[in-house]
């Protein structure tokens, strides 16, 4: 296959870093486009470094690193279905490490973002969404409400010696707490989550 | 020096000794902190894998709120300092501001101009401050471990005031309070604190290594500047005690607090008497 379009900068090639026949700037664009820092992903060198420090790599079905070029061949469906995005504590490790700029750990916030627009469904994105959804009801998160809208009944029991030496100590009102204005606050952010 | 303070949605709950001593110590070392009127959660470490902009735009409200107020912000919690550092340098991104001040509007909130820093408490205790003239009651022969966690220092260019792999402000801190620090491998590790709900077993797991290394080095506490981190540490510590049948009986304190002890404030009004593992055995320690 002919290969087109290098491109290099003083002798140093900025893209197609290791197998450039088979890159796709498709899915490579849809993580740039969906916002923050996770541009510079056609630097990787696939080094490893980022996988070598990774907090949860030993339980990865996909390393960080893979995960990368995951995304830079457009193998959406692959890094789709990996469980590396549930299991990233989003602890920047690897973005620390990385001696190309590549930011893996935004990289991979950046997937899980348009994974669950996509309808990827698991215990995390619940867990994510209901996070997300409660912050956007009032403005300050109220955590009983999303253990109980999480975990149901069962959750709630499970906590309940905590949560009454949390109540005995002072540190949890049984009422949530609330921002001025919630509802231009919900308003707005329901708005982008729908865009 | 004042700062605008904001305090987050766990320092007003389960974190709420962090949130007393963050203020008394403050007060002691004459840095005033004005609670940020009108503030919402950051977002977490979460709600940026939902929608970036929601996200962005969770934590830039804040930042413009203390924009107004024409104040740095200060945070201690280390997940609301590292979110709203972040939204401060896309408010300064042209592509990223555009989007997100969009959205403010939209809640009725204007960004300005006007330059603020997002501090940790952390930071401004060693990098701005000297404590050493102000201790009255040296913690000699209390043997801590300083546990940093992920988004305290990490990624350097939000952060950018200690190493992002092996941080010594915290060491630094406790030294000078007369502490003795014990070489803490694992001070950078993650403890697994966003996943602890959805992927409960491998958070322990994480957690465990922690205590595991930290009792091993004879340490009579852990010392962080995380809530989150000490959900898992302190708050879990029975459940993982269970899980794996062990024994750590560890307390688990925010270094505001042994700042506080040092600087010769009661523990009561640190909040000491809020933990969950209680810290009896560290102010036996010292005399209390
Ligand atoms: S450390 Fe950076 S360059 Fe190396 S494999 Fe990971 S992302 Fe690629
Ligand atoms: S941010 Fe995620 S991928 Fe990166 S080191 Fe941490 S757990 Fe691993």
């Amino acid at each position: 296959m002919a290969v087109k379009n290098k491109k290099f900068l003083f002798g140093l090639k900025v893209d197609r870093q290791l197998d450039g026949d088979k890159m796709n700037r498709e899915f490579l664009d849809k993580v740039i486009a969906e916002g923050g820092e996770g541009a510079a992903i056609a630097a990787c060198m696939q080094c490893g470094t980022c996988s070598g420090g990774c907090t949860n790599i030993d339980l990865m079905d996909m390393s960080p690193r893979t995960l990368v070029l995951m995304v830079q061949r457009g193998e959406w469906e692959k890094v789709l279905k990996s469980n590396a995005l549930w299991l990233c504590t989003s602890c920047y490790i690897c973005t620390s490490r990385c001696p190309r700029g590549v930011r893996p750990a935004d990289v991979i916030e950046a997937v899980k973002a348009i994974g669950i627009r996509q309808g990827v469904e698991n215990d995390s994105t619940k867990f994510n969404q209901i996070f997300v959804e409660l912050v956007e009801k009032r403005g300050i998160l109220f955590e009983p409400e999303l253990m109980q809208k999480y975990g149901g009944l069962q959750a709630m029991l499970a906590q309940a010696k905590l949560g009454i030496q949390l109540t005995l100590k002072g540190k949890m009102s049984p009422l949530p707490a609330k921002i001025k204005d919630p509802k231009k606050f919900s308003e707005a952010l329901e708005k982008v989550g729908k865009q | 020096m004042k700062y605008s303070y904001y305090p987050g949605c766990s320092l007003h709950t389960t974190a709420k000794e962090f949130d007393m001593s963050t203020k008394v110590v403050m007060t002691e070392l004459g840095i005033e902190l004005k609670e940020l009127h009108d503030w919402s959660c950051c977002g977490g470490s979460v709600a940026a894998g939902v929608s970036h902009d929601v996200g962005m735009a969770m934590a830039a409200r804040n930042v413009a709120l203390a924009q107004k107020e024409n104040l740095d912000l200060l945070a201690s919690c280390s997940g609301c300092y590292n979110k709203s550092a972040r939204a401060l340098k896309a408010l300064d991104t042209e592509a990223e501001k555009e989007r997100i001040t969009a959205i403010l509007s939209e809640m009725g909130i204007s960004v300005s101009d006007c330059n603020i820093r997002v501090r940790n408490v952390v930071d401004v205790l060693a990098n701005d401050l000297d404590i050493s003239p102000h201790i009255k009651k040296p913690l000699t022969g209390l043997k801590v471990a300083c546990y940093y966690g992920c988004l305290l220092t990490r990624p350097a260019d939000i952060t950018g005031w200690d190493s992002p792999v092996f941080p010594m402000s915290m060491d630094k801190l406790a030294q000078a309070c007369g502490a003795e620090v014990v070489d803490f491998r694992s001070k950078t590790k993650c403890c697994g604190g966003p996943i602890l709900v959805s992927k409960q077993e491998v958070a322990f797991e994480l957690t465990k290594k922690l205590l595991d290394e930290a009792k091993s080095l004879g340490a009579d506490c852990i010392v962080l500047a995380c809530p989150l981190c000490s959900t898992n540490l302190e708050l879990r510590q029975p459940d993982i005690e269970k899980n794996y049948n062990v024994s750590y009986n560890l307390p688990i304190l925010y270094i505001t607090e042994i700042i506080g002890l040092a600087l010769g404030i009661k523990p009561g009004k640190l909040g000491l008497n809020k933990h969950i593992v209680s810290p009896k055995t560290v102010l036996n320690k010292l005399g209390f």
